[in-house]
């Protein structure tokens, strides 16, 4: 084919509402021709195929977010009809200014920390050996990556209420430490009862949940790894664990750190299971800063506090884009 | 190229220990995965045993086989808590979901992936943005919105934020499964005289049936488990999903941990079914997304 007819029409373009500002004129499409059709037809048809999920995301999206943002500098109860103004009070009251709030949220901090360290490292250090190992068995595999995958599939209300109900007091966790001879270990008041090991039980829990997409993530980048690689660190000699150690894992460093992004955006962020499990208990020990949002949000019914839940809202956005930032950077510099 | 796979070795001696290393190995590795297997598995087991337990030998808690079995749990549970009316609901939500996501998300993808017009690149780029945009800084406006609009409380009030937070993984899934279709399709289609609609119908969406199984899963399992804004906008009981649903039975004084299992086993099979049906498209879809 030759060349098509490509620089026709460019005036008749614009028929959406900005102007005709291509961003990076979209690139390739080089050789192919492209028979007849006008261009101003093609982004007209283009507009209809994209125009319900913009209108969508106009109205869902982009209004909700500016709405929040304009919320988090306002007082407001969520009843009265106008909002108090307060420019950055509700920022200064949760970081450091409000008796009642900062040290709450602080506290809250303290314990969502741990979950970032501890639940991002140990989704790490179960779905890459884990990953590994499977990768070497060919019967069965399937069945297997299905079993592993199940967690994320039920993930929600049902099997958090099967969490509780098997971290119980006489639940299946202890009657299982029991059997096996370890009853030193269980716990008299239940795992979520004591305050030591609310917090630990619950991070293993969120790790639990994590795994299964983090394994498949593993899989898929040792399945794409190419085999000559592996095949020139035997003939260097190279056992098992060295292989896996100083080649196979700094090949999957990419993958480690899209599981560590995901995994500390949700550490960050979510709080469902805290919610459903502990519901920040006992005595705030398990509280994390999104509880804490979403009780000032929905739980404070005439305490003007929706604001301070807005700015609670985006200062946990604000330290997700600095860590996704640094997580970037961090994996630009070793690649 | 040589093959490499097993050094020569000298003695058979060392032949026979290289070959029960291998075989222990393989025993550990094997040992290993089952071992992880069952703690992937362990609460459903324990939520499977309590649901066909009565309420005496629940508390009494211990063995995972039931002594006396029996579907009362799961019947009860089924008839005289709502659950059909929960179960009827939690399909409705989901279904429309999935459907307009589908309908709204193939056609961008198709747009972004084949079609040229001004602005593209932008709108691409907000659609991922949405991606970073915390849920819980959104959740109270769009409950005020809802609000405003008439359709809190209501299924259709849970189907729009669903859809729309769903945007920037199915845009991302459905334009690389139609940038994977091969140009000189369309442009014959369209020499042929085909109009883009027809092009879109008959020719991308069969290509990309694996890419819309994937994106259907991807919103059913979590439309189907969601709870937190479910939790904040219905009030009518009648409205309820089953994780909202299942709520209410935690809610009692003392919950009855047969029936809480039961319900949750409720909650639990349907996605579980749906997911071992389709899993086979589903990780490839998936595969293909990580590697495109």
């Amino acid at each position: 084919m030759t060349t098509a007819p490509r620089k026709t029409v460019p005036g008749a373009v614009g028929t959406g509402g900005d102007s005709h500002r291509t961003p990076a004129a979209a690139p390739g499409t080089g050789g192919t021709g492209k028979p007849r059709r006008p261009r101003s037809y093609e982004a007209l048809t283009g507009y209809l195929f994209v125009g319900p999920a913009v209108i969508l995301f106009c109205v869902m999206g982009l209004y909700t977010v500016g709405y929040g943002f304009a919320l988090s500098f306002a007082t407001w109860n969520g009843f009265t009809p106008n909002w108090t103004w307060v420019g950055l009070d509700n920022y200064a009251d949760l970081l450091w200014r409000s008796p009642v709030y900062a040290p709450r949220v602080r506290h809250a901090a303290l314990n969502t920390l741990w979950v970032m360290i501890a639940s991002p490292a140990l989704t790490v250090a179960v779905s890459f050996p884990l990953a590994v190992l499977l990768n070497r068995v060919r019967r069965l595999q399937s069945v297997l990556r299905s079993v592993y995958f199940l967690p994320y599939v039920t993930s929600g209300v049902a099997v958090f209420f099967a969490w509780q109900y098997i971290l119980q007091p006489d639940g299946a966790i202890n009657y299982l430490l029991d059997s096996v001879g370890l009853g030193s270990l269980s716990q008299p008041q239940g795992w979520l009862g004591n305050p030591s090991t609310a917090m630990p039980t619950m991070i293993a829990v969120t790790v639990w949940g994590h795994v299964p997409v983090a394994m498949l993530l593993y899989l898929t980048g040792l399945q794409g790894i190419d085999r000559s690689v592996l095949e020139a660190a035997e003939l260097d000699g190279a056992g098992w664990w060295r292989t896996n150690a100083s080649v196979i894992w700094p090949l999957v460093r990419p993958i480690t750190a899209i599981v560590m992004l995901l995994n500390l955006r949700e550490s960050l962020q979510g709080f469902q299971t805290f919610l459903v499990m502990t519901n920040g208990g006992p005595g705030d020990h398990t509280n994390v800063l999104g509880l804490e949002a979403y009780r000032l949000a929905f739980l404070k019914n005439l305490a003007p506090t929706l604001g301070l839940a807005s700015a609670l809202g985006w200062i946990l956005f604000a330290a997700a884009l600095v860590l996704a930032l640094i997580n970037l950077r961090a994996l630009r510099s070793k690649t | 190229m040589t093959s490499i796979s097993v050094k020569a070795r000298p003695g058979a001696s060392d032949d026979t220990r290289a070959r029960t290393r291998r075989r222990i190995a393989r025993a550990v590795v094997g040992v290993l995965l089952a071992l992880y297997g069952l703690v992937s598995v362990y609460p459903f087991l324990w939520m499977v045993s309590a649901a066909f337990k009565d309420q005496i030998e629940v508390v009494r808690g211990g063995h995972l086989i039931p002594r006396n079995p029996t579907f009362e749990t799961l019947v009860d549970t089924w008839n005289e808590l709502h659950f059909f009316d929960f179960f009827l609901n939690s399909l409705l939500v989901t279904l429309y979901t999935v459907v307009l996501t589908l309908v709204i998300y193939a056609a961008a993808g198709y747009a972004f992936a084949v079609l040229r017009f001004p602005g593209r690149g932008l709108l691409q780029k907000l659609f991922v943005s949405l991606l970073f945009v915390p849920g819980i800084t959104v959740m109270l406006p769009i409950v005020l919105l809802e609000d405003r609009m008439g359709i809190l409380g209501t299924h259709f009030g849970l189907v729009l934020p669903f859809v729309n937070g769903g945007a920037p993984l199915s845009i991302l899934l459905m334009t690389g499964a139609f940038l994977a279709v091969p140009l000189e399709l369309r442009d014959s289609a369209r020499v042929d005289g085909a109009s883009e609609l027809r092009i879109f119908t008959s020719v991308y969406l069969p290509l990309a049936r694996p890419a819309l199984i994937t994106v259907g899963l991807l919103t059913a399992i979590p439309t189907w488990n969601e709870f937190l804004l479910t939790r904040v906008s219905l009030n009518d009981p009648s409205t309820y999903t089953l994780p909202l649903g299942l709520q209410t039975l935690s809610a009692e004084n003392v919950p009855h941990y047969n029936n809480l299992m039961a319900g949750a086993l409720i909650v639990v099979i349907p996605v579980i079914i749906l997911f071992l049906s389709l899993q086979r498209y589903f990780v490839n879809g998936l595969v293909g997304a990580v590697k495109g």
